[in-house]
């Protein structure tokens, strides 16, 4: 990969609205994020990993999208929220679902927390480390 | 393993069906939302057809006797595992003790009336006549021919097929293949051999109107209560043979739906047909509930299918890619 593509790379995830962007080959890895307190805290494994809030909520974590995705506060069939703001949540527990085709995938609080914020409105399309849910954990 | 702590709640053991049994006056049986049971094995990773326990009626509960995966389609009906809430149209994995208790069925985006639980590689119980699904006339297949009961126990076909953590699921196919008329649940129907009997203002009532779910109303057939239909003159007929979709006028004009169990043959003149496509929305149908008919062709009939297997297809392909990335990560 030539250097001067990271610009172009970065671009397109701006556009598409992805806030990281990790790419593997032999010899290569690269991992772009568009807020480098993002990129820091995603995990080896990608998945829905909480990041340290910066600024006044120094004990609120995000929970980030584990996958690129229709993000909804509910489930489809349901009408009330999974997790509205304020709701005791258990690790492990799905607090919005990400809709991709017929596939809904849980996004899970990582430890037990109450919820604080909702990030991006229902029915919204999010990208892989889109920073969704905000947490307090207990 | 699953051991049965419901008292006699008529859930039953079911597959796709026992096709190709007609022949010897055996009826397909199979269960009576084909499309939910198939989701609920591709959920897993099994064929579309294993076996399943279908759930008429709540709460019904299970214990897990080992630690193991599962997957609920079919009515969301507030599921809990021990008290953890599970999502409908989910797959899961439950540690051995653990309860699964179905609730009453929710009304919310799609109001339906039972419940499939699958587990890895389909239930474990005999295939007679290529089929796992319950004969509830003939007291064979399914589990020991019957309903279940109380400490019934059911082993899985295979181990373990592992729930991604957290579990998935899927969006239900009432939601993506919607089919109402005014508000009320649809399905489509080919007029049958009779249909021309009927006068003209009977047949168009019979589109017109909403028919009531009557309370006898089973996995044999649907008895529907609304305008009656009148022959111009009087039909009679020797028993031939029909399937499950057939609409039957007994002398009366209140239509009976012939469903999974019907019997192989009849004598009531045929007005209509639900098509194949659509048994699964009627199946889901509650009693009590109202529903209507739509006037269809063999084309529409036979794309109506095809669509059902091309959502089919995508699941299975999500699913497994999905599978496959977490197994790798």
């Amino acid at each position: 990969m030539r250097i001067d593509s990271l610009q172009q790379l970065s671009t397109w995830l701006d556009d598409a609205g992805i806030g990281l962007l990790e790419l593997r080959g032999p010899g290569v890895l690269l991992r772009l994020g568009r807020d480098a307190a993002d990129a820091a805290a995603v995990g080896e494994r990608g998945a829905a990993v909480p990041h340290q809030e910066r600024g006044a909520q120094s004990r609120g974590v995000a929970v980030n999208a584990p996958s690129a995705g229709v993000f909804l506060h509910s489930h489809p069939m349901q009408s009330s929220p999974l997790a509205p703001v304020g709701t005791q949540v258990r690790a492990g527990a799905p607090i919005g679902l990400l809709q991709i085709g017929a596939l809904l995938l849980p996004v899970c609080a990582p430890r037990a927390a109450v919820v604080t914020g909702l990030r991006v409105p229902h029915g919204t399309v999010v990208g892989y480390g889109t920073p969704l849910v905000d947490l307090d954990p207990d | 393993m699953i051991e049965i702590l419901s008292a006699s709640a008529l859930a039953t053991v079911q597959d796709l069906g026992r096709l190709g049994a007609l022949r010897w006056g055996v009826g397909t049986s199979g269960a009576m939302d084909p499309l939910a049971l198939a989701a609920g094995n591709l959920l897993l990773g099994n064929d579309v057809d294993a076996a399943a326990v279908e759930v008429p009626v709540f709460p019904f509960q299970v214990r897990f006797t080992e630690d193991g995966a599962f997957a609920l389609t079919g009515a969301d009906c507030a599921a809990r595992l021990d008290d953890v809430p599970l999502l409908p149209w989910w797959v899961g994995e439950a540690r051995a003790g653990q309860v699964l208790t179905l609730g009453l069925p929710r009304a919310g985006a799609w109001r339906a009336s039972r419940a499939y639980l699958c587990l890895p590689g389909g239930i474990d119980v005999p295939a007679v006549l290529g089929s796992r699904s319950t004969q509830l006339r003939g007291d064979f297949g399914g589990h020991e021919g019957r309903t279940l009961r109380q400490g019934d126990v059911l082993r899985a076909g295979a181990a373990e097929s592992g729930a991604p953590v957290g579990g998935f699921g899927l969006v239900p196919p009432a939601l993506v293949l919607p089919l109402q008329v005014d508000g009320v649940p649809a399905m489509r129907v080919l007029p049958a051999a009779e249909y021309a009997h009927y006068t003209e203002a009977s047949r168009a009532a019979f589109w017109a109107g909403e028919w009531k779910i009557t309370s006898q109303s089973d996995r044999y057939g649907y008895r529907l209560a609304g305008t009656p239909l009148e022959a111009g003159a009087n039909v009679e007929m020797r028993s031939h043979g029909i399937v499950p979709g057939v609409i039957q006028v007994p002398p009366g004009g209140q239509p009976i739906v012939q469903m999974r169990d019907a019997q192989p043959s009849g004598g009531y003149p045929k007005l209509g047909t639900v098509i194949e496509a659509d048994l699964w929305r009627l199946g889901q149908a509650p009693i009590g509930s109202r529903v209507r008919f739509i006037e269809t062709t063999w084309d529409e009939a036979i794309s109506a299918l095809d669509q059902m297997q091309a959502w089919l297809a995508n699941v299975q392909r999500l699913v497994a890619l999905y599978r496959r990335q977490q197994a790798r990560s």
